[in-house]
């Protein structure tokens, strides 16, 4: 596909501005469970992105039949010329950029999945678990965009491995990593047996009790709670009046000891080299020491907020490329220890928010609820609420490990990198009959 | 395009082998504040072929020339199970089918659609306002290795707003979504533009009115609310493929295992059915995507769990036939255990008659927040439109009740189910990858006794 003959059909169309991306994907799935696997899959796709404007008159789509592209976009440019204007559209980023270098491990390709699923497996059972599920992902991606303005290319390749494993009482422990770096999964096995303590260590998980406690979130868990927040740091949801970080920017609305980037350049499953108007991603500070500093930008919602781009377009909706949240000073076991009456949380999923502006949200925590008695784990605990307000836990962040970990899972947790987090006073509520 | 995937399936070798193929033409309009954002059009199609032999592999493209390679593929990672996969055994089927369209999608033009979501954004005055529309015309063609051949083309227009209201620095969020398999007589089932300004007058009450009295209470929950319990703590939980784990690690398991057929989970009176074949249902299907014919199922019967919803997998793991519940949300998907439309059987009161007995007690009319367990078993709901109850009367509107409670604890404290009926749109999200299914929810009026209430 070529894309330059692409953009000078669009200009002949009478299309003021373009953003063009082409992407060939290879992607690779195993599921397991019950310790067998249930299916292995194989997705060969190619797509065009397809952005264009005329003034303020703004259209978009994915073309899958690349062969009918051409005669596609001349049908989306008579679209485009009737359709009313998007005054909040300030059109695409027109500097120049220029880009780091692409980077991908080419070992990534090179993994069998199938044997990966069944080092997993052995792993948990071999901690102790009974039965175990999960799913092995590879994605492998090459991608071109051309815009008026710029143009680069982009080639990744990652793989995410989960696994849940469950003792004889149903009790679950979890591991979802993401990589982008075949070395990191050599010893696939201690994935599955990280997992496999996890479900071992509760026993038979008792009715837990409502109260406010200190909790200490392992990074899966925290990363629930920051790809939520994550969304609504996009300059989109601001501006739709869907955030709690709405009107704070400058301001020390949070712990100190939380820091947020968005962090596209750190290497991992998130890891990009332009955003879809081809400007060079950045790492962006979203909280900094407690303070907010920036909300997720394209050009376009950047001259709307009168700043600038932060890499992030969506060119309309920005969005989050990977969060990543710094780590402290202490390990994990040490914050663990400050818990005189308190829990240590594994996962969270179904994260609702009953109130976007003031963040009042509840989620569930799974795969791992532990009672903590004197920094000891004292029992494993089940039926539980998180029920509480997004800034009211930035605002609790007591301290967060020195350790971080690369996840992502199925219930919106963003590829991201994050410490285990500390946080006072989480309120716990139950059901009640 | 039948040749094709015909001379696919004959080059396969394997105890089962299906090729789906499926073209969506759609468009979307999203208003923002009053703002048209996002106008996208999309066409696209592709190709799904799965093969089992000891285990069950897949292979999807949208690419034409690369066809031949993923079913090559597909065979290869069949192989990759220790025990032998056994898939219900079934009778093939011939069949086209498709849904009217009483207002064709493709004669309603952009710039219409468009100044209707502009009409409906002027009429509101709430702080924060989106809407989105989507329409979709869908065709499919299904066929396998025992001789079943299914076309369909199902057109579906969908509609979804979100709306927040401020009030002394208090906010209140709602959103709806409606959405049918047909055309867009959409607007005439549901008139968008009288229905949304009500639904902005009674959020305006509601961020005046005091929090919700915490204590027991008699509870009324509306359709919207019934739906989405029916939809979560009784489809979620009968969805075979769950109660067999094979979600375990994603949308999670089932408290249900399957020597609990026929275990009471609530009062004789409650009735929970999922059907496809609901007319014009946003769910609506004739056969599901692995060619079984769609019948109702009875979830849970006269307050006993009745039956399982299966594809021909899970059947087969329980040694039973499927009813039809496979369903794919792209081409790109496999077909998996899925709802339709979940509803409560409507009763015999009138709605009237559910308020007349009650002396003290909150009616939730919709809701807003809420969750559940992966086991589906203890559930929340947070009231959006709610009011307090007195001697059978409405006397305020309340803010956010709060209805934290098991499956059984809900399903068990229902006394009187009314005679009305209605349905909500949804998306729900299961599969990974992720796939959104278009789905009904509902039920009627429904009264429980003695809840505690937060």
């Amino acid at each position: 596909m070529d894309l330059e003959k692409l953009m000078n059909k669009s200009q002949n169309l009478g299309i003021d501005e373009a953003s063009f991306i082409l992407e060939e994907r290879e992607k690779r799935q195993v599921r397991f469970s019950n310790n067998d696997i249930d299916i292995s899959k194989l997705w060969l796709e190619k797509s065009l992105g397809v952005f264009i404007s005329k003034g303020k008159k703004v259209f978009m789509t994915t073309i899958k039949n690349l062969h009918k592209a051409e005669e596609l976009l001349e049908k989306y440019a008579r679209i485009l010329q009737n359709l009313p204007e998007n005054k909040d559209f300030y059109g695409l980023n027109p500097k120049r950029q220029s880009y780091r270098e692409k980077k991908i491990d080419y070992g990534i390709l090179d993994l069998e999945l199938e044997n990966l699923a069944k080092d997993v497996i052995d792993g948990a059972i071999e901690k102790g678990a009974i039965r175990a599920a999960g799913v092995i992902y590879r994605d492998y991606v090459k991608r071109k965009i051309l815009t008026n303005y710029n143009s680069a290319e982009d080639e990744v390749a990652n793989v995410d491995i989960v696994i849940r494993a469950f003792n004889e009482y149903r009790n679950a422990g979890q591991e979802a990593i993401t990589t982008a770096e075949a070395k990191e999964l050599e010893d696939a096995r201690s994935i599955g047996e990280r997992a496999g303590v996890i479900a071992s260590l509760g026993g038979e998980p008792k009715d837990g009790k409502e109260g406010k406690y200190k909790i200490l979130f392992h990074p899966l868990a925290f990363g629930s709670l920051i790809s939520y927040s994550m969304h609504m740091a996009s300059a989109f949801a601001v501006d739709a009046g869907m955030s709690f970080f709405a009107g704070k920017i400058g301001e020390k609305a949070y712990s100190e000891k939380l820091t947020i980037y968005d962090d596209p350049t750190f290497f991992s499953t998130g890891h990009r080299v332009f955003d879809e108007e081809a400007t060079a991603t950045q790492r962006t500070p979203i909280v900094e020491k407690g303070v907010v500093r920036n909300y997720l930008h394209s050009y376009s919602t950047a001259q709307k907020f009168n700043t600038e781009t932060t890499g992030n377009a969506g060119i309309i909706n920005p969005n989050a490329w990977q969060p990543v949240v710094e780590g402290g000073n202490k390990s994990y076991q040490d914050l663990l220890s400050e818990i005189d009456r308190g829990l240590f949380i594994v996962n969270l999923w179904y994260t609702r928010f009953q109130d976007y502006r003031n963040g009042d949200f509840s989620t569930i925590p799974r795969d791992g609820i532990f009672y903590i008695e004197d920094g000891e784990i004292k029992e494993s605990w089940k039926g539980i609420r998180v029920t509480e307000n997004m800034q009211h836990i930035f605002s609790s962040v007591v301290d967060v490990s020195k350790e971080r970990e690369k996840v992502k899972w199925w219930d919106e947790v963003l590829p991201s990198y994050l410490p285990y987090v500390l946080v006072d006073g989480v309120n716990i509520t139950r059901s009640k009959l | 395009m039948e040749d094709i995937m015909e001379r696919v399936l004959n080059k396969i070798d394997a105890r089962f082998a299906e090729v789906r193929y499926m073209r969506i033409k759609m468009n979307l309009i999203t208003v923002k504040n009053g703002v048209v954002n996002t106008v996208a059009s999309t066409e696209e199609d592709g190709f799904a072929v799965r093969v089992v032999n000891e285990g069950i592999g897949f292979g999807a493209t949208n690419d034409l020339s690369k066809l031949d390679e993923i079913a090559e593929r597909a065979i290869k990672l069949a192989k990759n199970r220790k025990n032998k996969v056994e898939f219900s055994q079934e009778k093939s089927y011939e069949d086209s089918w498709s849904v009217e369209e009483k207002k064709k999608i493709e004669n309603m033009d952009m710039e219409e659609k468009i100044n209707y979501l502009i009409d409906v954004d002027k009429r509101l005055s709430a702080q924060m306002k989106l809407q989105m529309l989507r329409d979709k015309e869908i065709e499919k063609i299904y066929m396998n290795s025992e001789g079943t051949k299914i076309r369909a083309k199902i057109p579906r227009v969908e509609y979804f707003y979100m709306m927040g209201v401020m009030d002394n620095g208090n906010f209140e969020q709602s959103y709806r979504q409606y959405g049918i398999s047909g055309g867009y007589e959409i607007f005439d089932r549901w008139d968008i533009l009288s229905l949304l300004p009500e639904e902005e007058k009674a959020l305006k009450n509601v961020v005046k009115a005091k929090k919700s009295p915490e204590g027991t209470y008699d509870l009324i929950v509306g359709p919207e609310v019934a739906g989405i319990i029916a939809h979560e703590s009784c489809g979620h939980p009968s969805e075979a493929d769950r109660i067999l784990g094979r979600e375990a690690a994603q949308a999670g398991e089932s408290f249900i295992n399957p020597s609990k057929i026929g275990d009471k989970i609530g009062s004789e009176i409650v009735n929970v059915v999922d059907d496809p074949t609901v007319p014009n249902s946003f769910g609506y299907y004739k056969y599901d995507e692995e060619g079984i014919p769609a019948r109702r199922r009875y979830l849970y019967k006269e307050g006993k769990i009745n039956e399982f919803l299966h594809n021909r997998e899970s059947a087969g793991k329980l040694g039973t036939k499927s009813n039809g519940a496979a369903r794919s949300s792209w081409w790109n998907r496999e077909p998996i255990v899925r709802m339709s439309t979940t509803f409560f059987e409507p009763g015999d009161y009138s709605k009237e008659e559910l308020f007349e007995d009650v002396k003290e007690g909150i009616y939730m009319k919709s809701f807003t927040e809420w969750n559940i367990d992966d086991i589906r078993y203890n559930q929340k709901y947070v009231g959006r439109e709610a009011y307090l109850i007195k001697n059978g009367e409405i006397v305020e509107p309340v803010r956010r009740p709060v209805l934290e409670i098991t499956t059984p604890g809900f399903y068990g404290r229902i006394d009187a189910i009314a005679k009305d009926l209605e349905f909500f749109g949804g998306t729900c999200g299961k599969g990974d990858p992720m796939q959104g299914v278009d789905v009904w929810m509902g039920g009627p009026h429904i009264r429980l006794r003695g809840i505690k209430l937060r």
